[in-house]
């Protein structure tokens, strides 16, 4: 405990050089701004800036990186918010809710809530990283192909719980969504699969192209096709800031939030990507209104925000004790780090403990600017509701187009996005739900490598996912939700709570 | 007394105009900026050699470089992207070890890398390393071999068909040993799963594992290269470790579409020379396990010729093929 703090001590005389305070704004700025714009990520930027790095010190350059790929995990969340488009592929459940509620004139009080639910999960998972990264570390290592396969059969009992209609379209939507996934060449042998022989489809869907089609692309056929209904919500704003008591209301949630984030952000292969959907779930199903779930329930956005950013912090984890990156953005950290000199593994926290601690407290730091970046910048972007849709649809087409492009600088993504784009408004017109669809598609995709690296190293033999007590232990949380969920008693109620529309 | 003729000036018109449309020539190459296009996602190690190797071959041509990431389809994107620019030099190639010799036997190509690319010079020859984790506590080359002889191994690879995979089945081969092969999206979660005890060994690129060897995470068993790996100096190649045939290395080499002019290509040889007698850079390779390189022009191709022949073997008895 001592230890902890001297060294968040250390680290914090680091990271509060003025030198560094300045990269860590300037990244949570540019990390806020690329995650406000559709399809521009945060690893399109960081390829970019990669070679400026290469001037600045180790800790500056590390700091600055690491501001903009949680800079755009907050922005991306904005325009989820605001637009119904998830600015970054991890908005897509903060988008369920958070629109709704702007439309009903609480654009305000959902950015208050995801800015303040980031900052707590921040903060906390910041702790986590400072006091715990070693056991958090080897949590993550117990997850072999068997376990995470089984988390992953878990994370689909529970996408039921997304939807907010029938039970039977939700189930229809995951099910495309793992079928959306298997496209593209096979694993273990290359062959293509789905691709129609189309050179484009070979590696597969992007998601962030599954999501700019369906959701981006998608949200503004809708709105150009019912231009009634996108009226509602002009000139309707409402308070920028929630109040005392509505933050209490939502505290619960933006805590087990941080809880969720925390634990899946170690995953290796993105876990980080589940945290949302979990803290989804998690808070309908102890919600006692779960019936509103999907009309804008505050908790549906703080949740899953603060649970997007506490994962998207404990993925530096793996990077900063091992060495592995997670996930895209921190394989390009390694870059960052190999183009300075440093190699990364276990020994960074030993050989360089003021470039370890000072990032670490940096992104506390980084998370008390987002705050400031972006509590007076709530007005300026619910503003945005104002421009004229002539004016705001070209440009959110537009930088969706650029961030698709700049996925492999490669156009062919850009008309994959929109010929999804027509499949959301298909699916729109048919009342069909586009978020179980995007998470059965972020299961679909590691649920088969799971299954098949467990079942290689097993010889076939299904029964390594009940030897392993983790995978076991999650297989029977997943076969308890199932129970529950079929259970005839249950499910007369809840089809009461599902289909009333 | 000389004077400009209505005649003249035309004619020193149109012959500025028919140079002018005529393919670039060393003297004003690069007039604009050159494309060094790279077939993997930004991040990956060929990437991040391409960028400070884009950066040294800006100071030697004079003029601007730039990265551009064209990844898919194991690779092939990148190739294809090269072999159908125009052979004037502004397109280039970071040309690897699988999409230049391995993939031709594994994919119907559209366009063969032998055919329809030059090669310029090779860059830096990268071995690979053998690491095994704590599901398999062997400490050396001999003991991993005796092990394998009385159980079945699984090792983790980078994907199908990756160095990492070719280097391990190449082995096996040459040991006589049957191996099981875990394929991974990348290196990093192979290693995880190695870390963490879910596969035994892995044949990797040094900087995927080097952080992990010398905190002792990992055992480093043997290198594959001819020779010994200066940052690991105690550990054996696989050949003085009882395979004395046995050599695998992931390269990295400069190529350009077929039909470069040949003072083009000269330059751009002379700045990859002059890139390479860079003490910085040759320091950067080396810390990525590279070993500079001094192959130009048709001794890139005979050796890539020869790669080509010994990797088809390979993946010929492994039978690994799409059809």
């Amino acid at each position: 405990m001592i230890e902890t703090i001297e060294h968040l001590g250390l680290g914090l005389s680091v990271a509060f050089t003025l030198q560094n305070v300045f990269f860590c704004f300037l990244g949570c700025l540019i990390g806020t701004l690329v995650g406000v714009l559709p399809g521009v990520g945060p690893v399109a930027t960081i390829s970019i800036l990669l070679p400026v790095t290469l001037s600045l010190d180790p800790t500056g350059a590390l700091i600055m990186l690491a501001g903009i790929y949680y800079g755009a995990q907050y922005g991306g969340s904005t325009t989820a918010i605001l637009v119904n488009i998830p600015g970054e592929a991890t908005a897509v459940v903060t988008a369920i809710d958070g629109h709704e509620m702007a439309k009903k004139g609480q654009a305000g009080l959902a950015l208050g809530l995801a800015a303040i639910g980031s900052f707590i999960a921040g903060t906390f998972a910041t702790i986590v990283i400072a006091a715990l990264a070693t056991p958090m570390t080897k949590l993550g290592l117990l997850f072999g192909p068997a376990e995470y396969f089984s988390l992953m059969i878990m994370g689909l009992v529970l996408a039921v719980v997304l939807a907010h209609g029938s039970l039977v379209k939700a189930l229809a939507m995951i099910v495309a969504g793992v079928l959306l996934s298997c496209v593209g060449a096979d694993m273990e042998t290359g062959r293509e699969r789905m691709t129609f022989g189309l050179p484009m489809l070979i590696d597969g869907i992007e998601f962030v192209v599954l999501a700019m089609g369906i959701f981006g692309f998608g949200e503004i056929f809708k709105n150009l096709a019912d231009p009634e209904k996108r009226d509602v919500m002009r000139g309707k704003i409402g308070r920028l800031l929630p109040t005392f008591g509505e933050l209490r209301q939502n505290l619960g949630a933006i805590l087990r939030g941080t809880g969720l984030g925390s634990i899946l952000g170690v995953l290796p292969g993105n876990g980080a990507i589940l945290a949302p959907f979990a803290s989804y779930a998690l808070e309908k199903r102890i919600s006692d209104r779960p019936q509103d779930f999907g009309k804008g329930v505050p908790q549906a956005v703080a949740g899953p925000e603060s649970a997007n950013n506490a994962g998207a912090q404990t993925s530096f984890i793996p990077l900063l004790t091992l060495g592995l990156p997670p996930n895209a953005v921190m394989a390009l950290m390694v870059g960052a780090m190999m183009i300075q000199g440093i190699v990364p593994g276990p020994q960074v926290i030993e050989n360089s403990p003021d470039l370890f601690w000072g990032l670490v407290a940096s992104m506390w730091i980084g998370n008390l600017m987002l705050v400031v970046i972006n509590l007076p910048l709530i007005g300026v972007w619910v503003k945005l509701l104002k421009v004229p849709y002539r004016l705001l649809f070209p440009a959110i087409v537009a930088f969706c187009c650029i961030g698709l492009f700049s996925i492999s600088n490669d156009p062919a993504q850009v008309m994959m996005a929109g010929v999804l784009g027509l499949l959301g408004f298909a699916l729109y017109k048919l009342q069909f739900e586009a978020a179980p669809l995007a998470l059965g598609f972020v299961l679909g995709r590691l649920l088969e490598e799971k299954l098949r690296q467990a079942l290689i190293i097993s010889d076939g033999s299904m029964t390594t996912f009940l030897t392993s007590p983790l995978s076991l232990g999650l297989l029977l949380v997943g076969a308890v939700a199932l129970i529950i969920a079929v259970l005839p008693s249950i499910r007369r109620s809840r089809d009461e709570i599902f289909v009333e529309d | 007394m000389f004077t400009f003729t209505r005649r003249f000036v035309l004619g020193v018109t149109a012959a500025t105009l028919t140079l002018s449309a005529l393919p670039a020539v060393a003297q004003d190459y690069p007039s604009k900026p050159v494309t060094l296009v790279v077939s993997y996602a930004a991040g990956g190690g060929t990437d991040a050699i391409a960028r400070v190797f884009a950066s040294r071959l800006e100071k030697a041509l004079g003029g601007r470089v730039i990265v551009e990431n064209r990844p898919g389809a194991a690779a092939n994107i990148g190739t294809e992207v090269v072999a159908k620019a125009d052979p004037d030099g502004y397109t280039l190639l970071i040309g690897n070890q699988g999409p230049m010799v391995v993939n031709p036997h594994i994919f119907n190509l559209r366009h063969d890398p032998a055919e329809a690319l030059d090669p310029i010079a090779m860059i830096a020859d990268a071995q690979l390393v053998v690491v095994v984790g704590p599901r398999l506590p062997v400490k050396s080359m001999a003991e991993f071999l005796e092990k394998a002889k009385s159980q079945q191994l699984v090792y983790g690879s980078a994907g199908n068909a990756s160095a990492s995979h070719v280097a391990t089945l190449l082995m096996g081969q040459t040991a006589g040993i049957d191996l099981k092969h875990v394929p991974y999206k990348g290196a990093g979660p192979a290693v995880n799963d190695l870390v963490g005890g879910h596969v035994d060994f892995m044949v990797t690129t040094v900087p995927s594992v080097i952080g992990l060897i010398q905190d002792g995470t990992l055992t480093a068993l043997a290198v594959t290269g001819k020779e010994r790996f200066a940052a690991l100096p105690d550990v054996p190649t696989v050949a003085e470790s009882g395979l004395p045939e046995y050599s695998a290395s992931a390269w990295y080499g400069l190529l350009g579409p077929k039909g470069l002019p040949e003072d083009v290509r000269a330059k751009l040889a002379e700045g990859t020379a002059e890139a390479l007698a860079d003490p910085a850079f040759v320091e950067s390779l080396q810390k990525d396990g590279g070993v500079p390189s001094n192959l130009v022009g048709q001794g890139f191709a005979d050796f890539m010729a020869a790669e080509r022949t010994r990797w088809g073997e390979v993946v010929k008895a492994a039978d690994i093929k799409v059809e």
